[in-house]
């Protein structure tokens, strides 16, 4: 019916076209940031989860003093699977540790991935990460622990989906560590091979924390005691990939729902503009007989064709990356990959959402100008005469001129004005957030400014005496607060005058080890100040412990509580000279067989190299779609500017004005707010760090520093500086295109 | 009487400041008459022709235009009243500058119940040939010709012009102006038109002077003078 009109449409977009793509590629940055995240983060989680249940996660595991007799009883009596395994770590160089797990067949069953199941004694299945790390093909041989094998395959367990050698590591590094799945048989004749009791209760619809805790008093009732207790919950190895699937289910609204909204904002302004510029043809169009509604859906075209666009090509676009980012992500955990599921709900909510966000926001410009009468709309587009009350309140009078003209320019449009300030500080913030990620994590593991030492040791026995030269003892229990006991974090005791752990306060002073003292980050997440008193439960006995809290010690490595060796053993009933652990600056010649862990800070930088390596890829991708997003918005909003300055630009040059001049007039003038837009985005950058970082805390127990750095401020300002310069000269030409009659034809009218 | 306005009052308000535009206006024209309303600036002339082609309204008073009340009318049974019977010629032209000439036409007749041929239209306009230009490629009185053609194109029981004249040359004006006395005279259009040259009241059926929102004279010409004999 409206044929015609509707031809203006696709001039409209030919004309304006790069005002449009602008708009285009942020609704298709956001129908591919919401589809990819949440394809990603469904089909990780459809992954995991059929995997941890086909193969039968643990819910805990712990060791014993020793073997469980009647395990069947225990079994029924729990309502449990309980199936014991072997582990032995065999090393193969000095930095490269090979995990060596018996096959079990009830509990945690290694799932084949590539080649096939182990037929017999003399084969092993590896994880591929340390496979491919260490040249390890199918088919290859493998000499660990003095024995020979023969790589039958590559397999995933579900316990150990990260390969983390400590269940505290934070990062896993296949060119140092990995696992191995070999018979039972096999392990004859290592005799050193620790026994572990994985467990899996029946009833999933109880708490498993309680059967757990019934499971533990039970234990204690038959006389065995447990050690290395791990709840599933606190097992980073397996819970390291739900930290990145409920990221990427959180990143998968608020990123996505913040381009929209940025779209929905710059075309409600852009339409309401160039609605107000149309007033005298929609004036026209209805004195002649044109419907409201006719005129609405004439004008709703634009922004419905842009959402449509934007969404099936930025969800279509999608599509493909999911599965690639799925083997990325898989790479870096160990989870079998049958296949991936593609959503078509993702795929129209990215289509639907965009269109419903940009619909909704345009119908209501659209219809609100429609209010006004015929003979109203004929008028055109009046200038507003009045000074408003921003205008005011600056006294802009006392400025130099070009001074005041460019502010004038930016309070005349409010909308315009909250665009690109909310715009710029909306880029700032993604991009500090990548920066701020990375140098948090970096602070984490920077533990040196603390950690003396190079070595730690874990002993399996209780030991008596002194350290050797160059050692400080330490013993260690795992606490929990009550009615909170996934919340689990160690105390430690450590020599008092220790110099291989150093800790300082807030401001930087070292606070003396015969204290009590608690990290930061532990203290932040209790609440805890200096001075305040808490009790926490010990998770080997179940006993109840009061701690007098000295001081708070700014250090990010862990959540720990440290207090002298001697009160630690005093308070849990230990001799006064036992340790579990030593503290060494050199490697000490301690039988294998003797320990239960040991970790060479060396292995530290390795991982961090890789898990950095990472991290720098994300930021820079991070950086760059930022950057995008202000070019987009800060072109928009000068080109805007452009647009509705035509007279005035065409004045200045019949009146001699130079090009240069007018440049500065017009295209500077948002240097202000884009400066202000920035220096907000800082602490609000902090604020959302902070909200992260406390569920990444709650998820797996590892808690991050909210930090901005200097550095990474200028960066980040450089980068959004840069973008705006670029904008400039995108714009310039449109600026230089203004013809001089424009305003003498105006003059007439 | 094809238009028959009575007692009609039309004011704005400024702020505190309360402006009368119009005084109690009365008026009649006869089907297929030229009607011409003359006036200085701010006599209300505008305002009386938004409120007879019903894209403003009046504050009292009535009118009728081919028997019914569009005083009375809804902003929907207004529009309707637009749709159906009106054309409308303005000094600026208010051409849509991103469609052609024969797609600016098309815009109307696309809405219109029974509309004419845009090519016999455009020949009517003598703009035929530039149909596939837009209006930036023409003079301003092919731009109003083009305005004539679109008001036309639905054939409209009345056609308004607000100063179809005000924004050309004398030349220009007159081709104007015979234009319209043959669209009267073709379609039987009655055709209703404001302009501040007293001149141009030579062709018009009658004529109406206007002055601080009320009609101080009103005259039926017994000649009409055709246009292009038109001098000023």
């Amino acid at each position: 019916m409206v044929m015609a009109l509707q031809k203006r449409v696709m001039r409209f977009l030919k004309e304006n076209y790069r005002r449009y793509l602008g708009i285009l590629i942020l609704i298709v940055l956001g129908s591919y940031t919401f589809v990819v995240a949440a394809g990603l983060a469904q089909n990780l989680a459809n992954l995991v989860t059929t995997f941890t249940e086909e193969h039968r996660q643990e819910d805990l595991s712990f060791r014993t003093d020793k073997v469980i007799p009647d395990r069947g009883e225990l079994e029924k009596a729990a309502g449990a699977v309980i199936e014991d395994y072997m582990s032995f770590d065999a090393a193969l160089s000095d930095t490269l540790t090979l995990r060596l797990l018996s096959a079990t067949e009830r509990l945690n069953i290694p799932a084949v991935t590539e080649g096939r199941s182990l037929s017999g004694p003399g084969e092993i299945l590896l994880d591929p990460a340390f496979a491919e790390a260490n040249g390890y093909p199918v088919g290859s041989r493998i000499e660990a622990a003095g024995k020979t094998f023969t790589v039958a395959g590559y397999m995933s367990l579900p316990h150990y989906i990260y390969a983390l050698k400590n269940v505290n590591d934070i990062l896993s590094s296949p060119h140092e560590f990995g696992v191995g799945v070999i018979t039972r048989a096999s392990f004859a004749g290592l005799g050193d091979a620790e026994r572990i009791y994985a467990v899996r209760f029946n009833d999933r619809t109880q708490s498993l924390n309680r059967q757990a805790v019934e499971l533990r008093e039970r234990l204690r009732a038959e006389g065995i005691t447990v050690s290395d207790w791990i709840d599933i919950m606190n097992n980073k190895r397996a819970r390291m990939v739900w930290a990145s699937i409920n990221g990427m289910k959180t990143m998968s609204v608020p990123l996505p729902a913040a381009m929209f909204l940025i779209s929905c904002l710059i075309i409600a302004i852009m339409f309401w503009r160039m609605i107000r510029r149309e007033a005298v043809i929609i004036g026209t169009l209805y004195a002649q007989g044109y419907r409201r509604r006719e005129l609405t859906r004439h004008y709703m075209a634009i922004p419905l064709l842009l959402a449509l666009g934007g969404g099936v090509f930025g969800s279509l676009l999608a599509l493909p990356s999911i599965e690639p980012m799925v083997m990325a992500m898989v790479s870096y955990y160990n989870v079998p990959v049958p296949g991936i599921k593609l959503s078509f709900l993702n795929v129209l909510i990215g289509i639907l959402t965009p269109i419903l966000f940009l619909g909704l926001s345009s119908y209501l410009v659209i219809r609100s100008e429609l209010k006004r009468s015929p003979a109203e709309l004929m008028k055109g587009d009046q200038q507003k005469t009045k000074v408003n009350a921003l205008e005011r309140a600056f006294k802009l009078e006392r400025f130099k001129f070009s001074t005041k003209f460019k502010l004038r320019e930016q309070f005349r449009s409010i909308s315009r004005l909250v665009f690109l300030f909310l715009g710029v500080t909306s880029a700032s913030v993604l991009m500090l957030f990548g920066f701020t990620i990375m140098n948090s994590v970096n602070h984490v593991f920077d533990a040196s400014d603390v950690y003396q030492f190079a070595y730690e040791y874990s002993f399996r026995d209780l030991q008596f005496g002194k350290a050797p030269e160059g050692a400080e003892t330490f013993n260690a229990g795992k606490f929990y607060p009550e009615n909170n006991e996934e919340m689990e974090f160690y105390i430690t005791g450590i020599e008092p005058d220790s110099r291989l752990v150093t800790l300082t306060d807030l401001k930087g002073n070292p606070i003396p080890n015969k204290q009590t003292n608690i990290t930061k980050p532990l203290a932040e997440r209790m609440g805890i100040k200096a001075g305040d008193t808490v009790t926490f439960i010990n998770k080997e006995d179940g006993k109840t412990y009061a701690f007098q809290i000295d001081a708070v010690a700014d250090s990010y490595i862990e959540q720990f509580i440290y207090l002298p060796i001697a009160e630690f053993n005093a308070k849990m009933g230990l001799p006064e000279d036992s340790f579990m652990g030593l503290f060494s600056t050199k490697k000490l010649d301690i039988p294998d067989e003797k320990l239960s862990g040991f970790k060479a800070m060396s292995e530290l930088p390795g991982a961090i190299d890789e898990f950095m390596g990472q991290m720098v890829s994300m930021v820079v991708m991070m950086t760059v779609v930022s950057s995008i997003v202000a070019l987009i918005i800060i072109y928009l909003v000068t080109s805007l500017l452009i647009e509705e300055n035509r007279n005035t630009i065409s004045l200045f040059k019949v009146f001699g004005y130079k090009r240069r001049e007018i440049r500065s007039l017009i295209l500077n003038s948002s240097t202000l707010v884009i400066v202000a837009g920035f220096i907000t985005g800082i602490p609000l950058a902090v604020a959302s760090m902070g909200a992260v970082y406390g569920y990444l805390g709650k998820m797996i127990n590892l808690v991050l520093p909210p930090i901005v750095s200097p550095f990474y401020v200028v960066i980040s300002f450089v980068a959004i500086i840069l973008t705006y310069q670029l904008s400039k000269l995108l714009c310039a030409k449109s600026v230089e295109t203004v013809p001089m009659s424009e305003a003498l034809k105006a003059g007439t009218e | 009487m094809f238009i028959e306005v009575s007692g009609l009052k039309k004011s704005y308000t400024t702020g505190a400041v309360k402006t009368e535009v119009l005084k109690g206006i009365d008026l009649k024209l006869g089907k297929g008459e030229i009607g011409v309303i003359l006036g200085p600036s701010g006599s209300g002339k505008s305002t009386l022709m938004n409120i007879i082609g019903g894209v403003d309204r009046g504050d009292s008073g009535k009118i009728f235009v081919d028997e019914t009340e569009v005083s009375r009318m809804n902003d929907d049974e207004l529009t309707e009243y637009r749709r159906g019977d009106l054309g409308f010629v303005f000094q600026f032209y208010n051409l849509i500058p991103n469609l052609t000439v024969g797609e600016n036409i098309e815009v109307i007749s696309n809405i219109s119940k029974s509309p004419m041929n845009i090519d016999e239209v455009l020949a009517a306009v003598e703009m035929q040939e530039k149909k596939h230009r837009f209006p930036r490629e023409l003079s301003g009185g092919e731009q109003q010709r083009v305005a004539i053609a679109r008001a036309i194109v639905k054939n409209p029981k009345l056609l308004l012009g607000d100063e179809p004249t005000g924004a050309l040359d004398d030349q220009t004006s007159r081709g104007i102006l015979h234009l319209l006395q043959q669209v009267n005279e073709k379609f039987g259009t009655t055709i209703l038109m404001i302009t501040h040259n007293a001149a141009i009241s030579a062709m018009a059926n009658r004529v109406f002077k206007l002055r601080s929102g009320k009609v101080v004279d009103e005259r039926v010409n017994q000649e009409i003078v055709p246009a292009e004999r038109i001098e000023w």
